[in-house]
């Protein structure tokens, strides 16, 4: 169904109207009450490795098949100049999907 | 009979301890209470010269909530169990993620990362501790707000309240952090939780637009303390210019700090160059182009002779003069022909924009943290010596020509004298500059350790002793730092300590307060 402008235009009010309530800070706590989450192993890769790994900083780590546990443990170690990251960073459970991402074949994703 | 644990509290038994560990897995749930070494393993590493073991925590306590924290800090008291915050924990250089003492239990905030408002029309965020850069920075482009961050250099992996809880800074306009916070919720040592400024009014709409709120103002005492666990942190956000245009300006020779700095100054206070400027000495930039070892071998620092070389083979000045103007592309036109009018005087400067340079990485990395984006090539810094050993030297320095080269002069030769580089810039504040200079060295090897250790001691003596303070350090040197700031403040510092946090269970030795 398509919205009239003037449908389009009130609920653009409303939804004005509802922004300047939530911004009394009593609202504040409310909202957005969900954290941050990891959505997958490449997302993880994307956004931190990736920064060093992809730029010339740290070595190439992908497709070279370098064993999971071996990344996982670097990761949370850390290995000379590269940091460690804890798991309240990157949780166990997202350690695993970022290790397979990194360990597997690029064809295999 | 052997502990349970890998380091215990200073002065707290195991029973009691044990009981404090207790009453942590009741209020966070057993996942969130780490003691395990390797549980512990990432909260160990740091790259400052001193055995881990003086920096091992004993506990670490994921908490997300701030009836958690209040809670934690209950069963503290009870205990005296001393707690060390972190917030995203990148503090690389300074300390990392592990505490100032052996054995205080690390309070890791990284899992309380809500972003709780970012305001599009007065260009402000609340967020919580454990937000990272990298995490507003999407949320800001998928709601297409239209607005600029300011962080420092590992940008996506740290986050803007610890950053700014430091106090440390970023690269555009806003680069002072601090000067660009409003507004904290802080969970004091007796479990109230206490609102800054305008915060502290109910239903008040202005936390995040108005700093000083009534009375004396607070937010200052929470920075670089151990005063409270800040658990929510407003700042100011730079609404997106129209227009960008980042520049390098190179010059040949050291001496010419002065003029760059001379010729820097008046554009920085009249606001010209709103950024905080860097001016960043070649082997600070070689990294990201160059490998040491294709230049020396061998023990000590690298001689003059070789760095001009790397000069020449990769297009670096002795000086690197990395500065952006913002605005309207018009407003971008009158201040850029003031600029290279000032720097074009002395016939010394090279100017280059994006259109000659868009392709150099240094150039590259440079801009991007000028407009916010993210980026960790500054990491390259770590290739240069190899082996993870890297301690800050943060010395303020007025920001006049002739001081900038009395400091630079007095690090190097400090610094040769224990074999290292100087790897230095000048980051220009509002009338200051901060002298950044990463003392690099292979941690891996036992004398190199000990010589870094020696030379930041020497550093520190030297320059105190001439008058110049540091503005942070890392968490091996605090007291040593706070003692050169005299007796006064110290008992300041250790009065209010006493009066907000009795049985000191809160960060004790930060800021060597105690
Ligand atoms: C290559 C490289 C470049 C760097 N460049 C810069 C730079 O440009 N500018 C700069 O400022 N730094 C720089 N740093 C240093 C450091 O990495 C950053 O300052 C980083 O932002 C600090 O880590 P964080 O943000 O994760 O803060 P955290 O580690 O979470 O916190 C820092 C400190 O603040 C205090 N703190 C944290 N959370 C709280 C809380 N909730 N309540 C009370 N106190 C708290 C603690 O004392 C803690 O140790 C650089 C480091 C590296 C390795």
């Amino acid at each position: 169904m398509k919205k009239t402008k003037l449908e389009n235009w009130v609920s653009g009010c409303i939804f004005a109207i509802f922004l300047t309530i939530s911004n009394a800070w009593s609202a504040q706590d409310e909202k957005n009450s969900q954290g941050f989450a990891w959505k997958d192993g490449a997302e993880i890769y994307a956004k931190i490795c990736a920064y060093c790994h992809e730029a010339h900083v740290g070595p190439q780590i992908r497709n070279r098949e370098l064993p999971s546990e071996y990344i996982r443990r670097v990761v949370r170690n850390g290995n000379r100049a590269m940091p460690a990251f804890r798991p309240s960073e990157v949780d166990d459970e997202s350690l695993i999907k970022l290790a397979d991402f990194i360990s597997k074949k690029e064809a295999q994703h | 009979m052997t502990s349970q644990y890998i380091a215990l509290p200073k002065g707290v038994s195991e029973k009691d301890f044990d009981a404090a560990i207790r009453d942590f897995r009741k209020i966070l749930g057993d996942a969130s209470v780490l003691t395990s070494a390797e549980q512990l393993a990432p909260y160990i590493k740091t790259m400052m010269p001193v055995p881990d073991a003086d920096h091992t925590p004993s506990a670490a306590l994921l908490a997300t909530t701030v009836e958690q924290i209040q809670k934690i800090v209950a069963v503290c008291n009870q205990y005296k169990v001393p707690i060390w915050m972190i917030s995203t924990g990148k503090n690389l250089g300074y300390g990392s993620a592990a505490p100032a003492e052996r054995g205080q239990v690390v309070l890791d905030l990284k899992r309380m990362n809500r972003i709780l408002e970012v305001d599009k029309d007065l260009a402000f965020a609340l967020v919580e501790p454990g937000v990272t850069y990298q995490q507003l920075y999407d949320y800001i482009k998928e709601h297409k707000l239209g607005l600029w961050l300011s962080m420092p250099a590992p940008s996506a992996i740290a986050g803007p309240v610890g950053n700014t809880l430091d106090r440390g800074v970023g690269y555009t306009p806003y680069g002072e952090h601090f000067l660009f916070a409003c507004g904290m919720e802080v969970v004091l040592a007796n479990g109230e939780v206490l609102r800054t400024g305008m915060g502290s009014m109910p239903n008040s709409n202005t936390w995040q637009v108005f700093k000083w709120g009534y009375g004396p103002y607070l937010d200052g005492i929470f920075t670089q303390s151990n005063y409270g666990i800040v658990t929510k942190f407003g700042f100011w956000l730079m609404p997106e210019p129209p227009a960008f245009k980042p520049f390098v300006i190179q010059y040949q020779h050291e001496e010419d700090i002065v003029e760059i700095v001379e010729t820097i100054r008046p554009l920085r206070i009249s606001g010209v160059i709103p950024n905080a400027v860097v001016i960043a000495h070649a082997l600070y930039e070689a990294p990201v182009k160059a490998k040491r070892s294709d230049y020396v071998s061998g023990p000590g620092s690298i001689p003059d002779e070789a760095v001009y070389r790397i000069m020449k083979d990769h297009k670096l000045g002795i000086w690197n003069v990395y500065a952006a103007l913002y605005g309207t592309q018009e407003q971008i036109d009158v201040n850029w022909k003031i600029v290279t009018q000032a720097f074009g005087q002395s016939g010394k400067a090279k100017i280059l924009t994006e259109q000659e340079a868009a392709d150099d990485p240094a150039f590259a990395y440079r801009a991007k943290l000028m407009r916010g984006e993210m980026t960790l090539t500054e990491f390259s810094l770590y290739n240069w010596r190899g082996g993870g050993g890297s301690m800050w030297f943060a010395p303020v320095s007025q920001a006049r020509g002739s001081e900038t080269l009395k400091q630079m002069a007095l690090t190097k030769q400090i610094l040769a004298k224990y074999g290292l580089d100087y790897s230095g810039e000048f980051i220009v504040g509002m009338r200051d500059m901060h002298h950044i200079v990463d003392v690099l060295y292979d941690k891996t090897d036992p004398e190199q350790t000990k010589a870094a250790y020696q030379c930041f001691d020497e550093l520190l003596t030297e320059f105190s002793a001439r008058g110049y303070g540091t503005y942070r350090v890392n968490t091996a040197f605090m007291d040593k730092v706070a003692e050169t700031y005299g007796p006064v403040q110290r008992k300041v510092h250790k009065t209010l300590k006493k009066a907000l946090d009795p049985n000191g269970i809160i960060a004790p030795g930060k800021s060597g307060i105690r």
